[in-house]
């Protein structure tokens, strides 16, 4: 009797164990999921931007490149909250 | 070092009649950064008027856009040209007056004619897109016109008809549409004009011809066949021309080009009836050789002075002064902005720390030797000023990597056969992934390091250029300012370690509590953090609002660590799903089905392995530039300086004896 109710307690934690480290992949998908949507979204607006510029003046070229991964920063800081909740 | 090439303010004024002497000597120096003479407003230039060209200015100018004309017509372009031997210029003058004309005459009969000959190829096209419908009926084209009691209707339609009354009707099935010609009694016209409304007619002109169509049809392919063995002939001729005359013609355009350079010069100067006053900079150190080749030149009748400069006011223009080795760097600095002549011109820093980050992010041996490789072949190709800047930027950056590369034992995403040096970086990816991952935090902390240093190093370059631009009030305000800036993040630093503990980072958190459960550390952080605030409202009080950046700037350098891991993610799942998946199971037990895993495997693995390399060799280069545009040349960099763009130009082709 009471060696199976440690079973079932040591199963039971086992089985916490193991949706904790589900529910960690979960969040750090959704870190750097949603921010990577959040990152196309505004990297659209200066990407159309960008290609205007350039075709008016090539000279601009690598400035607006720049102006257009600026807004990667986003992602890049979902992508490190996904490492530490993993790592 | 850090600081652009001193100028010097140059005033020379001499007799018109010593006008060529002396622009020929500073074009030969070419040190001379003209300022061009306005008239409107001018002070201290009341009634000087611009200078007119020297004669023979214009003939240069319609000789120079002859010359062009060719060449956009052989597309040379003297940049892609090889040097082979110099020539002389005054043979070359005498050979422009003489060639030139019979080479124009050449060159523009034989593109006239091949203009003309193109012309009558599109109009044959357009005969036989106007025949080729009629291929599939029998008859001859002449039977569709000239009656006065029929009507002749022809064209497509979407589907078959039947006309009523008296008719004769041709029908050929095509795909969609489907071609009709129909001939009717005049009086029935309007009748048969609605059947076809119905089923979607398209009148088709009647071509004017006579004959089988599809003898027609051929008659004219035979004559384009004909035209496009002329236009290929002409196209070898002209082609001959380019091969013999290429040459010469850019060795022409570069002499033609500094004589209206030359003789054009005056348009800058200002004059009076008898003189000319020509103001400019060069570098502080050629002064005394421009002084006596000047003097030499116009036997000694000139008047030449060094003028005392206003660094603020005057629009000095700004050269780069840098050892050799940070010379490609400046490239990324026009990319942003020249310095302005009083700032610290940042681009010594910029071509040590470039490579350190590229290093750091893509830090693998096998992507550096790609990359290195890609650079010197590439070499060999690109001919422009900036690509080959960018080339040995590139170089740099990819030989840190490597170095980087060897430090974290990375090879194309596998280990290398050593521990890490520094951190690890290898992640637990695939099935038997043992060991111990990633070092997540240190390297973090790492990142965190790089960014504080950077940052640091930045406002102190902020307060070096406000103590040097600024005057009186404002500039103790603005150098406090920029330490206050220093002060906030440092004593938020302080702060935090005085109650976390944190690896390679100092502890604070050992010392006994003082007030409110906070210790001696943490008070002073707080200290550093109020006066810092009070540093910065002392200059401007709006400048408080940005206060967040200084978090989130330093947090920036955490790409260093993150594109950096996410490029090495990519490479060790593209080795797992090519090597670990779809090779290594098949080489147990070689069959045929297996010879193709095997293929698609190796097919994988470069594909993926190229598709990483392009996304790091772009993404480290642009993070790399980005930390430095955006977190560290913000806090003392604005730019905007005017290039140094003396008067003067490096012949490639031509010498002057």
């Amino acid at each position: 009797m009471a060696a199976e109710v440690v079973a079932a307690v040591i199963n039971d934690v086992e089985l916490m164990k193991a949706s904790q480290i589900g529910m960690k992949a979960i969040g750090a998908g959704l870190a750097v999921g949603l921010t990577g949507i959040a990152s196309g979204i505004a990297e659209m607006a200066i990407g159309s931007a960008a290609v205007g510029a350039t075709a008016e003046n090539k000279d601009v070229f690598g400035l607006v490149l720049l102006l257009t991964v600026i807004p990667e920063t986003i992602v890049i800081f979902g992508l490190v909250v996904a490492l530490l909740l993993l790592f | 070092m850090l600081k652009p090439e001193q100028m010097s303010r140059l005033l020379i004024v001499a007799s018109k009649d010593q006008m060529a002497p002396v622009i020929s000597e500073l074009y030969r120096h070419h040190l001379f950064h003209i300022e061009d003479f306005v008239e409107a407003g001018a002070q201290g230039y009341e009634g000087f008027k611009i200078g007119t060209p020297l004669s023979g200015a214009s003939e240069a100018s319609g000789d120079l856009v002859k010359i062009r004309t060719i060449q956009n017509a052989f597309s040379i372009r003297s940049d892609d040209f090889e040097v082979k031997e110099r020539q002389n210029q005054s043979a070359l003058q005498g050979l422009i007056e003489r060639e030139l004309p019979a080479i124009e005459q050449e060159v523009e009969d034989f593109t006239g004619k091949r203009s003309k000959l193109d012309t009558k190829v599109k109009e044959y096209e357009q005969k036989i897109a106007e025949i080729s419908p009629f291929v599939g009926i029998p008859g001859d084209l002449d039977l569709y016109r000239g009656y006065s009691n029929f009507v002749v209707f022809a064209g497509y339609v979407a589907k078959e008809v039947s006309v009523p009354g008296p008719h004769e009707m041709f029908f050929s099935k095509g795909k969609g549409k489907h071609f009709i010609v129909v001939i009717v009694p005049v009086g029935q016209r309007s009748v048969v004009e609605g059947v076809l409304q119905e089923a979607g007619y398209q009148a088709v002109p009647i071509p004017d011809e006579s004959g089988d169509p599809q003898g027609r049809m051929n008659f004219y392919n035979e004559q384009i066949v004909l035209l496009k063995k002329e236009t290929v002939e002409i196209n070898r001729k002209l082609d001959g021309i380019k091969e013999k005359h290429a040459g010469f013609l850019v060795a022409c355009e570069e002499i033609l080009k500094v004589q209206v350079e030359k003789t054009e010069a005056p348009l800058r100067f200002a004059t009076t009836n008898e003189t000319f006053v020509a103001e400019g900079w060069v570098p502080s150190v050629s002064v005394e050789t421009i002084r006596p080749a000047l003097e030499n030149a116009t036997g000694g009748k000139i008047f030449f002075t060094v003028l005392p400069k206003d660094p603020e006011h005057d629009s000095v223009p700004v050269e780069y002064h840098n050892p050799s080795f940070a010379k490609p760097t400046q490239m990324l600095m026009d990319v942003y902005s020249r310095p302005k002549y009083t700032e610290l011109d940042p681009t010594l820093t910029l071509s040590i720390v470039f490579p350190l980050f590229f290093g750091l992010i893509l830090g693998d041996v096998g992507y550096g030797l790609i990359l290195l490789a890609m650079c010197l072949v590439l070499r060999k190709y690109l001919k422009g000023e900036e690509g080959t800047q960018l080339l040995v930027v590139l170089r740099n950056a990819s030989i840190s990597s490597i170095i980087f590369g060897l430090l974290f034992g990375e090879f194309l995403g596998f280990a290398l056969p050593w521990r890490p040096v520094i951190f690890s970086r290898h992640l637990n990816i695939g099935a038997h992934a043992t060991g111990h991952g990633p070092q997540i935090p240190e390297l973090m902390i790492l990142a965190i390091w790089i960014g504080l240093l950077h940052i640091t190093l930045g406002r102190v370059f902020g307060m070096i250029n406000h103590a040097r631009q600024d005057h009186g009030d404002h500039r103790t305000k603005a150098v406090m300012a920029n330490f206050g800036w220093l002060l906030v993040m440092w004593g938020i630093l302080v702060m935090i370690w005085s109650i976390v503990q944190m690896p390679y980072m100092p502890d604070f958190t050992k010392f006994p509590p003082v007030i409110m459960n906070l210790n001696i550390a943490a008070i002073i952080g707080a200290v550093m953090l109020v006066t810092g605030v009070l540093f910065i409202a002392r200059d401007s009080g709006l400048e408080l609002v940005e206060l967040p950046t200084i978090i989130s700037h330093v947090l920036s350098y955490s790409r260093i660590v993150a594109v950096g891991l996410s490029s090495v993610a990519i490479a060790m799942v593209v080795n797992y799903i090519s090597i670990g998946m779809l090779i290594e199971p098949q080489l147990e037990n070689i069959t045929i089905t297996g010879v193709l895993f095997i293929i698609l495997g190796v097919a994988v693995f470069v594909i993926g392995q190229a598709l990483n390399l392009a996304l790091g060799i772009l993404g480290s280069g642009l993070h790399s530039v980005r930390l430095h545009y955006v977190e560290f040349f913000t806090k003392f960099y604005k730019g905007g300086g005017k290039k140094y763009n003396p008067f003067g130009f490096n012949r490639r082709f031509t010498e002057d004896l």
